[in-house]
């Protein structure tokens, strides 16, 4: 399994755990999960990224879809605790500020 | 002793994580930095992806060729195809700023994090068909 994504939703917030790797193969799952909840979600849409072992822009493009989607929505989407390899490359793509980024 | 080494990669994203671990042992010889490391596996998987989505349209039974060479003053990094060529104004390097949402082009983000890991980047067409990428990364950083 390449990656492992678990939603829940308590009091109108959808935490979405990932871990894993989300590349080409597996960006696909995120999005469906991601673009799923975040309508649903009243009180918005927190990912959880601590466990992610590695992620490539196909996962930057699905965080950014999620964004928008959450804008449109008006609700909102926050990450959390991204791994150091989410990090590195939010940072290289200068999306890191884009983002509300929730640290440990 | 020649470090180079030349792969026929079937274009299918199942296979990715493969090629990131062959890529990472590969430049575990040269004794770069950890976090340059990271960014080199993570360019080279933005080239094969980018190969997979736009050569090959996302088909998974087609072939591409990486070569990784080591010379003196470079770690060189190929990658060739036989698909669809690339749109050339795609594969220019652009300033990222921070953007706002709805201008963000995931599309062409690959491209451009190649353009911010490696010190020379160059798309052209293959000797028949298709797209050659070269990627270069100086060892003396």
């Amino acid at each position: 399994m390449a990656v492992d994504i678990r939603s829940k939703t308590d009091n109108g917030t959808t935490v979405i755990e990932v871990a894993g790797t989300v590349d080409l193969y597996s960006a696909p799952d995120l999005r469906s999960s991601l673009l799923d909840a975040v309508p649903k979600a009243s009180d918005g849409v927190v990912v959880d990224l601590r466990e992610v072992s590695y992620m490539d822009s196909s996962g930057v493009a699905v965080l950014v879809e999620g964004l928008r989607s959450a804008r449109s929505n008006d609700t909102r989407l926050v990450l959390r605790e991204p791994s150091r390899p989410v990090m590195k490359v939010l940072e290289l793509a200068k999306l890191d500020e884009l983002f509300d980024i929730e640290a440990a | 002793m020649t470090h180079d080494l030349q792969l026929e990669l079937r274009t299918d994203p199942r296979l990715l994580a493969s090629v990131r671990a062959l890529v990472g042992e590969w430049l575990a010889g040269f004794g770069l930095d950890e976090d340059v490391e990271h960014s080199v596996v993570l360019a080279i998987d933005e080239a094969c992806s980018n190969c997979i989505r736009h050569a090959y349209g996302g088909s998974g039974d087609c072939y591409a060729r990486l070569t990784m060479r080591a010379t003196p003053e470079h770690l060189e990094f190929e990658i060739s195809d036989e698909g669809t060529p690339c749109r050339t104004d795609k594969t220019e390097r652009r300033p990222l700023e921070i953007p706002h949402p709805d201008e963000v082009k995931p599309g062409g983000l690959g491209i451009q994090l190649m353009h911010r890991v490696f010190d020379e980047v160059r798309f052209e067409p293959g000797d028949t068909r298709g797209n050659r990428i070269t990627l270069k990364l100086r060892r003396q950083r």
